[in-house]
């Protein structure tokens, strides 16, 4: 398994090798950093320091990174450092480098030899066995160094010398859209910085096993890094944008609150409180979406939770495992995937015109019950699983029978992973809209919120009791958005339609970050109520 | 074979007797009135008829009675009666997306799915009699592979970072991070990819629209990075333990451990990860459904992924479904049965990949 064959003591100092590691992995990291801000405009990209342009800067970045690389290389080859480096630098360097060798050599080819549609296939090939070999061949310490570091001087000297400057563009023949210096030098300035880390990391190590777990390491922890950055930024981005319009309005104590006929200070909040559209609303607000996708939820867990549970239990309690377990497990996996649009078009073919005839909130609910039920299926049979086999024995062993057991002993344990589950499968549901915009959804400007609770009414006929408002359609706060994104021109002259858009997608974001929250917190809770009993 | 059809009724038989030796009349009685009265209830709803409500109240009165009689046997068969609801739900998707597809497909055959000439006119041309799904199956085939291009690579090595290297007090923040990554609504991506990474590409590489596979690729890609963590950390983290600390004993360092041991011991279930990821990608509709042009056509030469063309199969049945008619509406059903089948046949995959695993673990194998 190790392929270790000597170790170095390590001293209290640190070593220079180490020293010119640290400043290879500082100046990558830099440059990672300062890429990631000319993407996102947070620096100009005309901009000067030192007389140097920031893309000049980034490619010296990439000519000292790939400078320290190769020194570090060439003298521990040379004996010179106290590094342990393993005969090869190994296959998987060898085919990355060679890739890399071979994207270099079509590049150079079509630059140099006058973009010949046929040359850049054997300077490809020519390249990237060059590449492999240089990398596989040589010592560690030299193979996992050098060829990467000339990669990064050539893009670096190209970049510094000004060759790629923020003008020039890369047209090629195949894409419709053009590449610009600007755009393109901090792109390839991630990809060498992220190589320039590895290989820096390695070299920190000392090469051999413990270098390439540092190398891994770095890179994985670096595009982790990257992924949970990108989410923060999404979130960050919804935050700042939509805070604004969702507090147009708002004050602490401004509006009233009626309690038991006395008028109590109480904040006033019109984003959240008000109608969308209508004619005497100064402050449009998305109270009808909030209360139709608390409709929708309500419809959809009342639908799904008794159905999903009571099938859960079946398959855990009562059915022995074979066949039929299987092809339930298959149905519950299927429904599961089944894309969301799919269960809208399900909804349009065989529920509407069978219970409303037209786009209404009770089909809305059945279609994301529908897609709820799996999901309540698989977490309730995992927490009714994972319920220990002494409680069942032991209240077997009091007399009781197989439903009274169930009923009061593996139900209750299992109900915290269960509540978990559906909490988790809402925020889902919550933030659907596929299926809604097929089955549910209505005026892109409701000017009223949906009457459900008041408007039940006995009738001499069948069905006995109808409800107007089940049977019409209404707004969804992620409807809402889509119709705010695809309608022209807002109503109003307050916000503009991008405004609004950022208002509720915040509002939308908070319901469904609520709804995660509460999930992830009590299964934490329970999970440590369990080891802790 | 000519054994187990002798075989298979004469089982059945004697189980069916043990069940009724065992069960009280009554409760039989209720099983058979129960399933008399939802056959009827479904069949009725079927219909359209306004009498549904007749059997649903029968069936609410026969439960009702049996609960208070016998309880356990209607506990029993209520759980079984939910069960077979859920497989029954995906049956009827199942026939309704097929039937409601038949028209088109008598009209245009396989040429449905396969029809690429005249470019222009494959969707409503001729007078509307032409209805050809090619150009939205090209374009969910390229968002979903640079979807995969950017989520498989990142999602496993998110997978590796939580399970194997995080120390415990990260991983506690980074894992419920992910998942809440998976919780924002798909609109809401595709709001952001609409104001901020069709505008960028727009802007500084001028392509010829707002809006592109290319962008909608990459989103989609971000959405579907979760899925892909969770799954292939679930299956790292199922790697027992003693098979890392053998390997750690013998010498190896953690990362040779992961790279040696344990990714290969999870293969299948970081595979499964990444091919129910593949699933949400084709399946994703909103986000692509404000970003892509909605102009269908073929991209020239296939990887121009910035040109002006950009349909894929939830797009268009999501723009077009709520007012279609006729042999549109069928196409669109039509697409519906594609993605259907194509999503279905990655879940089954991974599904058994999983199972696989499940038994590899255990050493069954």
């Amino acid at each position: 398994m190790s392929n270790v064959r000597k170790t170095a003591l390590h001293s209290g100092e640190s070593t220079t090798s180490e020293l010119a590691a640290y400043g290879v992995l500082g100046v990558s990291f830099a440059a990672f950093v300062a890429s990631w801000a000319l993407i996102f405009q947070w620096i100009d990209e005309t901009a000067t320091f030192g007389g140097l342009s920031v893309l000049q800067l980034l490619g010296l970045c990439l000519l000292v990174a790939a400078g320290g690389l190769v020194a570090i290389g060439v003298v521990s080859r040379l004996g010179a450092l106290d590094t342990t480096p393993s005969n090869t630098a190994g296959v998987t360097v060898g085919v990355v480098f060679g890739l890399l060798w071979s994207v270099l050599g079509a590049l150079l080819a079509t630059t140099f030899l006058g973009g010949g549609t046929v040359l850049w296939i054997p300077a490809a090939l020519v390249f990237g066995a060059a590449g492999t070999v240089a990398s596989v061949l040589p010592r560690e310490d030299i193979g996992s160094t050098v060829p990467v570091a000339v990669i990064l001087a050539l893009l670096g000297g190209a970049i510094a010398l000004g060759r790629i400057n923020a003008g020039w563009t890369w047209e090629p023949a195949w894409s419709s859209a053009v590449f610009p210096g600007s755009e393109l030098v901090p792109v390839v300035v991630i990809f060498g910085s992220l190589l320039g880390a590895w290989s820096g990391a390695k070299a920190r190590e000392g090469f051999g096993a413990q270098g390439r777990e540092a190398g891994a390491f770095a890179l994985i922890g670096t595009v982790v890094f990257g992924m949970l950055a990108v989410l923060l930024l999404l979130i960050g981005f919804i935050v700042v944008n939509g805070l604004e319009t969702v507090l147009t309005g708002a004050a602490l104590f401004d509006g009233t609150l009626s309690l038991f006929g006395v008028s109590l200070p109480w904040v006033s909040f019109p984003f959240l409180t008000n109608v969308t559209g209508g004619l005497f609303v100064e402050i449009p607000g998305v109270l009808p979406a909030t209360i139709g996708t608390l409709w929708l939820v309500f419809g959809a867990v009342l639908f799904a939770v008794p159905l999903g549970v009571g099938a859960a239990v079946f398959l855990t309690e009562y059915a022995e495992r074979g066949r039929f377990t299987q092809v339930v497990e298959v149905a519950t996996n299927g429904l599961w995937s089944t894309p969301s649009i799919v269960f809208g078009l399900f909804g349009l073919a065989f529920l509407v015109p069978r219970i409303s005839g037209g786009n209404s909130v009770l089909v809305g609910q059945l279609v994301l019950g529908f897609m709820l039920l799996p999901l309540v299926l698989i977490t309730s049979r995992e927490a009714i699983l994972a319920v220990p086999d002494e409680y069942r024995d032991a209240s077997a062993a009091l007399g009781v029978t197989k439903w009274q057991t169930i009923r009061s002993v593996v139900v209750p344990a299992a109900m915290p992973g269960t509540i978990t589950g559906v909490i988790l499968g809402v925020g889902r549901i919550a933030g659907e809209t596929a299926p809604l915009l097929l089955v549910f959804g209505g005026a892109p400007y409701p000017s009223n919120t949906p009457n459900i609770l008041t408007s039940f009414q006995l009738t001499p006929n069948p069905p006995f009791v109808t409800n107007e408002a089940l049977l019409s359609p209404a707004s969804a706060l992620p409807y809402q958005l889509y119709s705010t994104i695809t309608a022209g021109v807002f109503p109003k002259d307050i916000f503009t339609n991008q405004q609004f858009g950022w208002g509720t997608a915040l509002v939308l974001l908070l319901v469904v970050i609520g709804l995660y929250a509460i999930g992830v917190g009590s299964r934490l809770y329970f999970r440590r109520k369990l080891h802790h009993e | 074979m000519l054994q187990i059809l002798q075989d298979g009724p004469r089982r059945i038989t004697r189980r069916a007797r043990d069940y009724r030796s065992r069960t009280e009349d009554g409760a039989i009685a209720m099983h058979g009135l129960v399933g008399v009265w939802l056959l009827l209830a479904f069949l009725l709803f079927f219909l359209g008829s306004q009498w549904t409500i007749v059997p649903v109240l029968g069936f609410l009165a026969t439960v009702g009675y049996g609960w208070v009689r016998y309880q356990a046997e209607a506990a029993k068969g209520m759980t079984f009666l939910t069960t077979i609801v859920t497989v029954a739900i995906l049956a009827l998707i199942i026939s309704f997306l097929l039937l409601r597809s038949l028209p088109v497909f008598g009209q245009m055959g396989l040429d449905l799915l396969t029809k690429t000439q005249p470019a222009g006119d494959l969707w409503g041309g001729n007078g509307g009699q032409i209805w050809s799904l090619t150009p939205m199956m090209v374009g969910t085939a390229i968002t979903t592979i640079i979807a995969t291009i950017v989520a498989a690579p990142l999602g496993v090595a998110g997978a590796v970072f939580i399970s194997e290297m995080a120390p415990t007090r990260v991983r506690e923040i980074v894992k419920p991070g992910i998942e809440l990554m998976a919780g924002i609504p798909s609109i809401t991506y595709g709001f952001i990819g609409l104001t901020i990474v069709n505008q960028y590409l727009y802007t500084e590489f001028r392509t010829p629209t707002i809006g592109n596979y290319f962008a909608a690729g990459i989103m989609i890609g971000i959405m579907a990075l979760p899925t892909i963590v969770t799954v292939a950390e679930d299956a790292l983290s199922t790697v027992p333990e003693s098979m890392k600390s053998g390997s750690l004993a013998m010498g190896s360092t953690e990362w040779q451990t992961t790279k040696s041991v344990t990714l290969p011991a999870a293969l299948s279930g970081v595979s499964s990860g990444i091919l129910l990821g593949i699933g949400r990608a084709m399946g994703e509709t909103m986000a692509a459904t404000v970003m892509l042009s909605h102009t269908k056509g073929f991209p020239t030469p296939f990887i121009d992924v910035f040109g002006g063309y950009g349909e894929t199969l939830t797009t268009v049945i999501a723009f077009e479904g709520g007012n279609a008619s006729g042999l549109q509406m069928s196409a669109l059903f039509a697409g519906g049965v594609v993605l259907f089948f194509m999503v279905m046949v990655l879940s089954t995959t991974s599904l058994f990949v999983e199972w696989r695993m499940e038994k590899k673990l255990r050493g069954e194998q």
